[in-house]
Parts: C-alpha cells; structure tokens; sequence
C-alpha cells in the first residue's frame, strides 16, 4: 500500500507490510510499560498540565453558574421559544454523544475484528467516550423545563401505577444513554484491571500503591486472570457493538419518528450512526495530536493511526455526504411539497448560511484532502481538520434541530432562533468540564493500555518453544 | 432577549446596594425640585424611602412613568431599562428593587384585615361554593352598552360574556368588554383618595366638595366645571339635568377622544340592519373588528349570517377605506384611499346613485377608482332597498350625511337603514364635543373656572394637542380627579378620587338599540372607589342618595308602566334590561345639507388618527391582556406604530421598526414604522392610546403618543411630514418575522405581489377558498385534491377507538370569522392564560391558546386576507401525544387531547411535533402568583400553570365536564349547545361551533360532514377535531381583478 509520495525505506515504514508501523520498532516490555506508566506515576506535573487543567476547569465553572441560573430562572433564560422549541442543548447533546461512539467502535468493534493498531489509542478514546457521554447526560437532564422531575422518565415503581410512556424516542433514549454510559464504564474499567495491577506494582508511594491496589481487584497476572481477563473483554465488546450502532440510531428516532419536515426521514439511523463516528474519530485526533506530541507518545500511537483515523473519517464522511445527497434528492423526489419547502428553506432561507457551514466544514474540506496520505499523517493538518470537522458535526445537529423547527407546515407561525449568552455559556462548560475531566484521567490513569501494547510485541508472540515471557508485569 | 437582562440586572443591583452607602438625604432635595435633572437610582431610593407603608405602590407609581425615572433606570441599570417597560421582567425587577429599597413600604396591594376573621358559619342561600352564580349586567361603552352576564365565583366575578337573552349581542362580546375583568382587578388601581399627593380620605374632599357646592347654591354655580367622557348612563344624565337646575351657572363638558367630533357623538346613530342587505359598502366604516364601531355585535352577527350558506344566497362587501381594517380586507372588494379622499368618494359615489341636492368636489380620481365607483354605483342601485351603505365613525360628519343620502336615494332607510327616536326622552348628545373643551380650556385660561371636576377622563393625556390643557389646568383653582388610576391627569389634579369600577357599582347604560341594562355591581368596591352618580348626586338635595336609588328612581316610571314596580325592578336585574326601553324606529330621515371637505393635496403627507384597536383611546393600557393581543391585520403587539404603505415605506427610506419623526405644525413626536398591507401610499396611521406616562405597570411606557401630533381642528386626518431619524425600536410582530423576506423569496416576483407565507399558506391548503361561481360549480372545492375523500379519514388498519357517549369536536367557519379577537380575549380571561410581556412576545412566547392566523392574498397593496383561528386541534392521530415520555399529553375516552399539567416534565417535544404550532410553554415563570389583586379573578376551574410547564387549548374541558355534571345529576346525555367554549361564546360571528360529533343530528355534526369542511394539513392523517368551512366569496364580476387561479387545495 506504499504510495508514490512516501518511500519504502522510510523508517516509519514496516518493511514487511509496506504499511505505517504500528509500533515503532525497539521497545520490550519494560520499556513499555516505563513509558506509559511513568507519565503517570512521576511525581512531578508538569506546568503546562496545571495551565491547561485551569483553564478547562475555570470554564467548566460556566457550566455551573448557566445551570444554577437555569435552575433558578427556567429554560427560558436559553433561546428556545416557539416554535423552536429545542436548541442548543439538544444539539450538544447529539453532538456529545456522537463524540462518544468512535471510543466504543474502537474500544469494541475494532477489538473483535482484531484491529491491533486500535490497542494504542483505545484507552484514551474510551476515556473521551465517557466523558463525552458525562457532558452529553447532563443536556437531557437540565433542558426540560421542570428538570427536578426529570427522574418521571425512569420507569420506576409508584403508588400512582404511572408508567412512562413508551412509545416516546425520548424514552428509547434513556434506555439507550444509561445503557450506553453503563457498558462503557464496565468495558473500560475491566479494561484497565491489568493495568492497575502494574501501576500498583510500580507506585512509588504507598497512597498510590493503595489506591491502584483497591481499583486493581487483586490482579496477580496470573493465566487464569488473563483467561478470564480476555474472556470479559470479549463479552463486553459483544454487548457494546450493537451499541455503537444502537445508541445513535435511537437518537436519530427523537427526529426521524416526528412528524416535521427534515425530522421524518428513514435515513437518519444510518446516517447519524455514520456521523457519530465521524466525529467521534474527529475528536479522537483532536486528543491525539496534542496528548502524543507533549509525552512525546510518537512510537506509540504512530502514523499508522493517524493514517487509519483519516480513512475511517473518510469513509464515515462520505456515509454522511451520501446522507445529505440522499436528503436533497428525496425532497425533489418525494414530490412532496413539505420536503421541499424544508430543503429549499435550510439552503436558502434566512438560516442558510448554517447548511453551507456545514456542507463546508462535512464535506468541502474533508472530503476532499483526507485521500492524501500525505496529509493523513501531517499532524498540524489532522488537528486542523479533527476541528473542522467536529465543527461541522456541531452544525449537522445545529442544522437538523434549528432549521426544521422554524419553519415548520403552518407559515403563520414561523420564527426565528437565536442563542442567548447562556445557551453559549452551557455549550462551553461541557467543552472545559470535557477538557477537565480528561486531562485528570491523563495525569492519574494510564492512558494508554500496557497490557495491549505489550501484546503486540514480537517477544509477546508464543512460539511452541518459546520461553514465557518475563517481566510482563513490568 | 430578557434572559441576559437577567444577568445584568443581579450584578447591577447589587452594584446599586454597594452605592446606598453614600449618606442617604444628600440629594433628595435636588431631586425633587428640578424635574430636568436626571434622577439617581439614588435620589429616587430616598424619594421612597421617605415613604411609608402602603403608599410605595403609589409612589412607584408616580415615578414609574417619568421620564427622569426611566432615565434613571437607564443609567443605573443599562439593561434593566428595557425590563421596566416588561411587566413579567418587571416583576423579578421589582423584587430585587424591593431588596434594596428596605422598608419602604412592601405591604403589597391588598390589605388583610387587622381584625380576627371567621369562615361563614351559615352559608348565603345563594352561595354554594364550587357552584358559580350568573348576574345580569352590562359594560358601559361610549359607542354602546354591551349587556353582560357575568360569572361569579364566590361572590367574585370571574368571567364577563354577553347577555345570551338580550336581542342586541345574543350572547357575544368584544375583546374590551372581555378585558375589563381584568382592568377589575388591575393592581395599580389607586386605592386612597388624594390632596396634592398625600394620601387622604374620601370625606375630606367630600367635605371641601361640600362646602364650595354650597357657595356656589348662592350664585348659580358660577366657576364649576364638570369633565366628563361621553355621559353613557341616563341616571347620570337625569342627575345631571337636575342638578343642572339647582347650579344654573355650572358647565359640563363630554369629551371622549376618540369620538369627539364624529357624527356619532353629536348624536347622528341610525341602525343598520344587515339581514335584508345583498350589497353593503362600508365608507371607512370599520363595523367587523371591534366594539369601536356603535352595533359591532350586531353588525357582525348579521353580515355573518348571509355568509354561512352560501348556496341560498349571500351578501357582497364592498370596502372604501383608508386604515386597513378587518373589514377592508374580508370584503370582497376594497378600495384603499386616503381619509380625506373618502368624504369626496362617498359625495361621487351619492352623485352616481343619484341622491338629490349633492355636489361632488371636483378631484383627479384614478382609472382604477373610477371604474370602482362605477361598478360600486351600478351595484347600489340594481339592489336599490336590499343595499346599505355604512358611514365610517372616524371621519369627517359629511360622510354620515351622504351615506344617509345614498340610502335615502336607494330607498334603503326604513329597510336596512333605520333612524331612532329615543323615547324616554333624555337626549343627551353634545353637539360639538371639541368645541365644549375648547371653551373650557379658555375658560380656564382666563381664570374663570373655580373647581374643574374630571370625571373618568384623563384630558391631560388626551386633549388635543393644540389645548396645552395640561398648562391651562394648572390654572383652575380647585381640580378634582375622579379615576381608576393616578394617571397623568390624576397626578395633576389637586383632589384625586379614586373611581369604582362599573362592575363594583350600580349605574345603566344604553346598548346600540336603545334598550336600557341595568349595571349592576358584581363586587364591593375593592378599593372604595366612587362614581360619577355620587359627585353629580351631591349637587342634589339629597345628596346621599345612593346610585343604586338613582337609578332605580330614573326607572321607576318606566317600569311600574307595565306592573309592580318591585316585581319589575327585579325582573330587569334578572334579565340584564329594562323592557321598553328601546328606541323606537322613525318613520323616515332625511339627510340635511352637507358640506363636503376636499380631499389634502396628493402630494401632502396624510396622517390618520384612529383609537387603537386593543387599546382604545387608551383608557386599557394597563389591560395586559390587551396589550399582547395581536393586532388585527399588522398582528403587532404590546405598542403601536405609524402604519404605512409599502411604496411609503420605500419612499421614506426606512425599513420596518426603524424610527420616523413625525411633525404636524411644529408638534413632533417619534415613532416605530410598521407596513400594513392596504394602507393607502402617501399616508401613515397613528393609532391613539400608547405612550402614556402614567397608566401602570403595563401600559406605561409602551409605543408612542400619537396625541402629542393631534390638534382640535384636525381629530381624524391631517397633514404633517415624516422623516427618518436614528434608532430602532423592536416592535413585536406576532406573525411573520420576515418582513424583509416578503417580497424576495420563492413564489413572488419581488415586487410584493405574494407574500413567502401567503404563497405557502396556498400551496399548503392551509387557507381554501373559492368564489360563488367556483363553489357552485365545484361545491367539493374544499377537499379537492387530497389524497383520500373525506369520509375514507378515519379508515385505518388497526381499529378506531369507540366512541360510546361523546365525542367532542369543533367547526370554524371561515367565511363568518371577522379577525376581531373577542375569542383571544374570552380564552385568556377564561383559561387563567399568562401575559408574557413585550421581550417575551418578541421572541415568540407569547402564551395565547388561540390565535388568529392572518394570511394576505394578492397584491401588498391591495390585498385580501383570510383569518383562521388556530387552536389546539384535537387531532384523533395526536402527534403530540406519541412522543411525551411521561405521558402528560394524552387522549381523554371523548377524544380530548388533554395535557396533564402535573405530569407534565417540560421536554417539548409535544410542542416540535405539533404541525400546527399550537402548543405554548411556560419557558420561565410567566403566571403571576404575587399579586394578590389577581389571584382574585382566576377560574378556579382552571390550574394556573407554573413553569416548564407546557399547556394548550383544553377545549374548555371544565365547562364540559360542568355540563357532564349537571346531565348525570339529571340522568341524560349532554344536549347540543350545552356545552360552549369561550371562544364559541364570545364570537359575535358565531363562527365556532363546538359539540358532540357522535351525534350525527349536532350542529358541529352537520357542520362537520359539509362539503366545504376541510381540516387543515388532512394529509399529515392527523384527524383534527377541529375542522374549517372554507371561505366563499361573492365578487363582482365586473370588478374581477386578473382571473384568480384557484388550483386544487392540495398541490
């Protein structure tokens, strides 16, 4: 698969595939484990982490100060009004959402097609995963208007015998979102058993030692640990598969079940699902780039992945640009009037310029220089795009929820949208409470799994004679 | 948007707070004495602080309205300025100013008795709690008494609507009679009499009352003066005739603004009768929007009439006016000319008819309005005695004249035109309304009047410009205000008395046909308020006599003629009138001499006054439910504006909302522009009643004073110019929010022709309609084009739900509907729905459970518009329903699609998936829970909704499920028409009809299966309940315009 614009003898290359390394070449175990563990387990942080931490947390502290007042005030202090009656905080909630499923698709998906070059970045994709789906919870909870009740939507036992209704998508989504938080969570944590077990080993304090001690349920490394390791492993990217698949397309159902123009569309499931990941590997590269470049993770998440994500994104963006085709041609094709007057009003009306943004940042960039190896593996270009695109993945949903809402079958009662201050507000908090939380997981988990990489090395493959490999616990 | 003002608001206060550590006295004086120098938020914390108890709302009051005050506000608070003149905002405002402006007096504004107090321990007779009584009324009107039954909860009226009995209305109301409820118990009332604005008592100023009326015994009354609006009540004016006898020497002057000058108050009412009229033309004679135009119930009832079966026949609407009104653009055809044009119009179209002794001004009338007055004129006379011609109120008295020639040339009068001799003999119309306070205002000027009394009139506010009444009145030795409020003149006057609501005392009043209703008080006086009756009675011999005995004593003739007076006294009360008090019809009128005014120069900017259509001449300002009403035709809320044409407002270089100064001789006033589709180019209107100082929480503040620019010899049009001066003033338009879009976008060819909304309202099959010949040739018109045949609807693959007993449903008949909002009104009043305020409405929050959707046809300048009012639709297939998760939306055995307030979580979705946007949510805290005065008029039938909270048209459930009560109790089924929503009651169109569709013998049954019945978006399959006749017209096929496509309803 070696391209013109890239030379066989070039380093980064594995010779025996012709593709990027997985792996750069010269590490043992040892070295492995020292590399991920100690950036963890140093006693030092570095400045640039307290700097970053501060700046996400004191935007987090928006997200609280919105809240209270929305609490205090209710959802009318965002701009949702008639007949808009959804924004901002469903659109982050879809958005959030989304960002999560490229950690389970390559926590579970790429696991069971035994994609090795996954075992670099799952870890800390997983991560992304969880706390995207944290920011994204919270949307659902605080945008209904009497959010104190918000727990009628669990269907919990009660005198009164009333029972959600469960004809509703918004149910399905409860379903769907705990579901979707639990399975990640217990993946991610069985996950990170191995790991603990090193890092109890290799603690430096005797705090340290206790806490990786208490979170490593007793991880001796022994064979049938890692039977049962590997067995719990697969079960749970048995469960979390369809998941990658279910959760976006019950998400898409709170649209494609409504009745409004541009909401009734049977494409959705796929389509959402298909800009999840888009997304969601956007994010992941937008993680990636800077986590790799400051603990200088270079041999460890490679070009390879960064190559492999720009492929997945391509071939997720080209599912969505198909969506979006498929959308425009079947408003002309239905021969309906409402399809029409959707489409030709998201393009052209007062709100157009949201669905050039979108088309601009989804398809007009994206698609057509993520084909370039080169660029593939140009980090300040795959920042950029990881950018551009979860940019314009904010407008897909900007452009779905907005768009069909304000003007809708009766023209009578057309409106307008415009978000408030606090609606920006709540948006950017998730964004610093997102960067808080991950950046605490940098300095106090491993980021990325040592038991996974160390599989991958050559002294790891078990050959009939082969001695067992010591030191793996390292 | 008010949320961020919010913000804003918190940190400023408290900014605020860290200031009040100056020492406070510092500069109170300086604040008081120079009215120019802007207040400090400071000065004006010391100005209240030296005020106790319940004499803060007052003061607030006082300061509220000024200028400085708001300057004040502005200053201190940037943004909170624009949350003073929000009622709702204001509210959260008033809390965090109270938190600052400790003990200042936040007693509130009901006071609770100091004494112990006990529940009834045996119960009134007629008193079942739970249970409302129904008492016979009626609401006192300058254009006409509108009988009323009211409902009273517990001794509390709750609900106003027309007197089902009484043959005037027959049950139907106007949105003013609606919201007088409101103004009942509008918390800014003033509650204690006052001398120079310290609190006094009533019988101090009626001692000083007193004691000048006996002086004045000696010489005649030499030096008082009487102010009153138009004297509705013949006990007032027999009272006033005798006192008249007793003070020789005593003046009264009537003025109403918005009347004075008209034909109408100088006595000029003859009754049309619609029944007989196959053509009617209105001469700026705006009879279908409102209570403004004397008859409107009536009127409207019978031009409606002729339209709901049209294959037996119907009526033909012309309109020449100037305004556009309802009226102009459900007729048939309009004619959009300028006011001072219509008085020449209607002298050539008296010409063309050939009405005797009329000469016509000469005047350059265009191709199209010759042909138009051609065809009007042929029209007239080939149904010469089945034609009416109706004059317009607010225009010059010629154009009553020569519509009375026209009918009389026609040999209408005595057929659809009739004149009316009063026959008790009180004629009590002045002459020369404008005339009367001219000479007051000299009288004044020169020092001649002693005591002004003002009753129930705010001159200071509404006088002619021209007046400077405000100087003049500075000038009267003693003034006197009799007033529901402090308002601009209250503040003036030395006395001020504070004025009892007509439902908390007793008084009469005339309807438009004469018959006399008793007013019969509905609640003691909430804040001791006094009436004319007693001020007037006072100047009698026996000066306590109460109204209640004067107005039994002007009766007592009247009555005892046709038995016991007693027995027939309570029979009057009972039914709402006292028999034999209608007029009856003369034997013929004939017009008198006319001299017709000719038309302003074509190139003068014409400016046109006409009372507002919520708020009248401003006398409902502080009526929020006014306020927020959408407008007929421009749908704007909460201000007004001057309304233009397009081509005007391309001329001026301005767009909509931007601000014009406007000056007529040297008077200036500013205001926001707005286009009315219809408005004649080269004129603007000026609707009268905003811009007030002083009306209260609501009304201060909001729009522009129109009567700054008015002067006495010009009330209804003048000439002026208009220029674009910098700023911008966020009106609030309920409809479309793309006026720029109008033109430019799919389906209009840019110069106006098609509005984007009407065109889509056309292509959606929103709005059906159909000329005469096209239904008669066609009459499936309405479903032509749909996918399935309307009986096949209801076919489905899964089994319908059985409907056993009821199974409630609604028709709107669109040919009947007049646009005039009584049912917005009824709906508001009778469903505890919020006001929501200006930022609010702004940003499409306004709460009403129904709205009237106005959708224009043709040209912006010459357009038609169709009015459809949408409400909840109760659709059999809800999509509302299948999304809430908690199930708080859902459908009731009789088909309702009923919301469950308390279940309800807020998550909207309802509302997204409603196709017909009919679903209003409680975004933040809009009901009122603090205002006591309120919490006495809700329905408490009807929850009221906190936030996050969605809610919608019920179709009355409560009133359903009384009349299920009341069939149980008495073992049978519901009766057709036992059950009436609000709105179906208040609309004097009877154009909703609601009932039981189960019973195929129903009227909404009948109604429902007419072929012209559509239901609007039938393809969605959401099976609304609630289904729509549509329109037919009768043009002239003389005037027919390029032909009318009117492709399939559904394309």
């Amino acid at each position: 698969m070696a391209t013109k614009d890239i030379k066989p003898e070039d380093p980064r290359i594995d010779p025996k595939t012709g593709e990027f390394r997985v792996l750069a070449p010269g590490f043992t175990f040892k070295t492995v484990t020292a590399k991920i563990a100690d950036i963890v387990l140093t006693p030092t942080t570095s400045l640039g982490w307290f700097a970053l931490f501060s700046v996400g947390g004191a935007v987090a502290t928006l997200v609280i100060v919105a809240v209270t007042w929305l609490f205090l005030k209710g959802t009318g202090i965002w701009a949702v009004s008639q007949p808009v009656g959804w924004g901002f905080a469903i659109i982050n909630f879809v958005w959030w959402i989304g960002i999560g499923h490229a950690g389970t698709l390559i926590s579970a998906i790429l696991l069971l097609f035994k994609q090795q070059w996954r075992n670099s970045i799952n870890r800390f994709a997983e991560a992304m995963t969880i706390f995207a789906v944290v920011c994204a919870g919270l949307f659902p909870l605080i945008h209904v208007g009497r959010p104190w009740l918000a727990y009628w939507l669990f269907p919990l036992p009660n005198t009164m015998n009333v029972w959600p209704q469960f004809r509703s998508p918004l149910l399905w989504d409860v379903f769907a979102v705990s579901t979707y938080a639990t399975i990640s969570i217990v993946f991610w944590y069985v996950g990170l058993i191995p790991d603990f077990g090193t890092m109890r080993d290799r603690a430096k304090t005797k705090f340290a030692a206790y806490i990786y001690g208490l979170l490593s349920l007793g991880w001796r490394g022994s064979v049938r640990h890692w039977v049962r390791y590997e067995t719990a492993s697969l079960l749970l990217a048995g469960l979390a598969t369809p998941l990658v698949l279910s959760v976006h397309t019950v998400i898409s159902f709170d649209f494609a079940v409504a009745v409004i123009p541009g909401w009734h569309t049977t494409i959705f499931p796929p389509y959402f699902v298909a800009g999840a990941v888009y997304s969601g590997f956007a994010m992941v590269l937008t993680l990636a780039i800077p986590l790799r470049k400051f603990y200088h993770l270079e041999a460890l998440v490679t070009d390879r992945h960064m190559d492999n994500m720009g492929k997945v994104m391509l071939t997720t963006g080209l599912i969505v640009a198909y969506g979006y085709g498929m959308e425009v041609f079947m408003a002309w094709y239905s021969a309906s009037h409402w399809e029409f007057f959707m489409m030709w009003n998201r393009m052209f009306g007062p709100m157009g310029w949201s669905y050039w943004v979108l088309i601009l940042c989804n398809i007009a960039i994206p698609l057509t220089t993520l084909w370039v190896r080169k660029w593939r593996t140009n980090m300040t270009f795959m920042f950029v795009m990881s950018l551009i695109v979860n940019t314009g993945m904010w407008f897909e949903r900007f452009v779905i929820v907005v768009t069909s809402l304000y003007r809708d079958f009766l023209p009578s009662s057309w409106g307008t949208y415009r978000a408030t201050k606090w609606d920006y507000m709540t948006y950017f908090g998730t964004m610093g409470l997102f960067t808080a939380l991950f950046l605490l997981f940098v300095r106090f988990l491993p980021m990325i799994p040592m038991n996974e990489i160390k599989m991958m090395l050559p002294s790891a493959k078990i050959t009939a004679k082969a001695k067992p490999a010591v030191g793996a616990g390292d | 948007m008010s949320s961020e003002h919010g913000n804003g608001m918190i940190k400023d206060v408290s900014g605020a707070e860290d200031s009040s550590a100056f020492p406070a006295g510092m500069t109170t004086q300086k604040a008081t004495s120079t009215a120019e120098a802007p207040l400090t938020l400071d000065q004006v914390r010391t100005k209240l602080s030296g005020v106790k108890g319940k004499r803060y709302w007052r003061s607030i009051d006082e300061l509220a309205g000024t200028p400085e005050f708001e300057a004040a506000v502005a200053k201190e608070f940037p943004d909170a300025a624009a949350e003073w003149v929000d009622p709702v905002s204001r509210r959260g405002f008033l809390k965090l100013m109270s938190a600052s402006l400790a003990l200042a007096g936040l007693a509130g504004c009901t006071k609770q008795p100091d004494e112990p107090i006990y529940p009834y321990v045996r119960q009134p007779e007629d008193l079942v709690l739970g249970k409302a009584n129904y008492f016979a009324t009626a609401h006192p009107f300058p254009t006409g008494g509108l009988p009323l039954l009211v409902k009273s909860d517990a001794y509390r009226p709750i609900k106003l609507d027309g007197n089902p009995d009484h043959p005037y209305n027959l049950g139907s109301s106007d949105i003013f009679a609606q919201a007088t409820l409101l103004d009942l118990y509008d918390p800014d009332r003033s509650q204690h009499a006052t001398l120079r604005g310290t609190t006094t008592e009533y019988v101090d100023f009626l001692g000083a009352y007193r004691d000048r009326l006996n002086e004045g015994k000696k010489d005649g009354g030499e030096g008082l003066y009487f102010l009153s609006t138009s004297f509705t009540s013949p006990t007032l004016q027999r009272q006033w005739i005798e006192a008249q006898k007793a003070y020789p020497k005593a003046r009264l002057v009537q003025y109403d603004p918005a009347l004075a000058g008209t034909a109408f108050s100088k006595g000029v009412s003859p009754q049309y009768s619609l029944e007989g009229a196959d053509v009617i033309v209105a001469l700026d004679a705006d009879f279908l929007s409102g209570a403004g135009y004397p008859g409107f119930h009536k009127l409207t009832r019978e031009y409606a009439a002729r339209r709901k079966n049209p294959a037996k026949g119907m009526n033909r609407l012309y309109s020449v006016e100037s305004t556009p009104s309802t009226t102009g653009l459900k007729a048939e055809h309009r004619l959009g000319l300028r006011a001072s044009e219509i008085p020449a119009f209607a002298a050539a179209l008296a010409v063309a008819v050939g009405a005797a002794g009329i000469s016509a001004p000469a005047y350059s009338w265009s191709a199209e309005q010759t042909k138009f007055l051609g065809v009007l004129a042929k029209d007239l006379k080939a149904n010469a005695g089945k034609s009416v011609v109706i004059p317009g109120l607010y225009q010059d008295p010629s154009v009553a004249a020569l519509a009375l020639a026209i009918n009389d040339a026609l040999g209408n009068v005595g057929k659809t035109v009739t004149a009316l001799v009063e026959t008790d003999g009180l004629p009590f119309a002045s002459p020369d309304q404008i005339g009367d306070l001219k000479a007051l205002v000299a009288d004044l000027n020169a020092g001649k009047v002693d005591w002004l009394v003002m009753l129930n009139s705010n001159p200071v506010y509404d006088a002619p410009a021209d007046l400077e009444f405000k100087t003049a009145l500075g000038k009267a030795k003693v003034s006197v205000h009799l007033g529901s409020h402090i308002d601009e003149t209250g503040a003036e006057a030395i006395w001020h008395v504070p004025a009892a609501h007509y439902l908390e005392s007793w008084s009469d009043v005339r309807a438009y046909d004469g018959s006399v209703s008793v007013i019969q008080p509905m609640i003691e006086p909430l804040y001791g308020g006094h009436t004319a009756h007693d001020l007037i009675q006072a100047m009698l011999d026996e000066p306590q006599t109460s109204a209640y005995e004067a107005v039994r004593t002007t009766w007592k003739s009247t009555i005892a003629k046709g038995g016991e007076f007693e027995l027939g006294w309570r029979k009057a009360l009972h039914k709402g009138w006292i028999d034999g008090t209608a007029n009856t019809v003369a034997a013929s009128m004939k017009p008198g001499a006319v001299k017709v005014p000719t038309p302003l120069p074509k190139e003068a900017f014409e400016l046109i006054f006409r009372p507002d259509p919520n708020i009248y001449d401003g006398r409902y300002s502080n009526v929020g439910w006014l306020q927020e009403l959408p407008k007929p035709v421009t749908n704007l809320a909460w201000d007004n504006a001057a309304l233009v044409s397009g081509a005007t407002l391309t001329k001026l270089g301005i767009e909509e909302g931007e601000i014009l100064e406007i000056t007529v001789g040297g008077r200036k006033v500013k205001t926001p522009v707005l286009v009315a589709p219809g408005h004649p180019d080269n004129a603007a209107t000026l609707h009268l009643g905003y811009g007030r100082e002083a009306a209260g929480r609501v009304g201060s503040g909001t729009g522009f004073n129109a009567y700054l620019v008015r002067t006495s010899d010009a009330p209804f049009y003048t000439t002026g110019s208009a220029v674009k001066v910098e700023g911008k003033w966020g009106i609030a338009v309920t409809k479309s929010h793309f006026q720029d879009h109008r033109s430019k976008m799919e389906g209009g060819d840019g110069s106006g022709t098609h509005s984007l909304e009407g065109n889509e309202a056309e292509t959606r099959g929103v709005i059906r309609s159909a000329t005469l010949e096209e239904y008669k040739a066609n009459p499936g018109f309405a479903n032509e084009g749909e996918e399935h045949p309307k009986v096949e609807r209801d076919n489905s693959m899964f089994p319908n739900w059985e409907y056993k007993d009821n199974a409630w449903g609604m028709s709107i008949d669109l040919n009947s509907c007049t646009g005039c909002n009584a049912c917005i009104v009824g709906c508001y009043a009778e469903n505890n729905i919020a006001v929501v305020g200006k930022q609010q409405v702004r940003i499409g929050r306004n709460m009403q459970w129904l709205r009237i959707d106005t959708y224009f046809e043709g040209d912006l300048a010459a357009p038609k518009a169709h009015f459809q009012p949408m409400a909840c639709q109760h659709c059999e297939n809800a999509p509302c329903e299948q999304v809430c998760p908690v199930g708080a939306t859902v459908h009731t055995p009789e088909g309702i699609n009923t919301m469950v307030y308390n279940r309800c979580v807020g998550t909207r979705y309802c509302a997204n998936n409603c196709p017909y946007k009919v679903r209003r949510f409680n975004f933040l805290l809009f009901s009122d829970y603090e205002t006591e005065s309120l919490k006495l008029m809700r329905n408490p039938d009807v929850s009221v909704r906190s936030r996050g909270v969605m809610e919608k048209c019920s179709y009355c459930v409560q009133r359903i499920s009384e009349a299920k009560i009341d069939a149980d109790k008495e073992n049978r089924a519901i009766r057709d028409g036992e059950v009436v929503t609000a709105c179906q009651q208040a609309c004097p169109a009877s154009a909703i009809t609601f009932g039981n569709i189960n019973d195929k013998t129903s009227k909404v049954a009948t109604l429902l299966a007419e072929e012209r019945t559509y239901s609007v978006l039938a393809d969605l399959n959401t099976r609304p309940r609630t289904q729509y006749t549509a329109a037919v017209l009768n043009p002239n096929p003389e005037l027919a315009e390029a032909p009318v496509e009117h492709a399939p309803a559904k394309g």
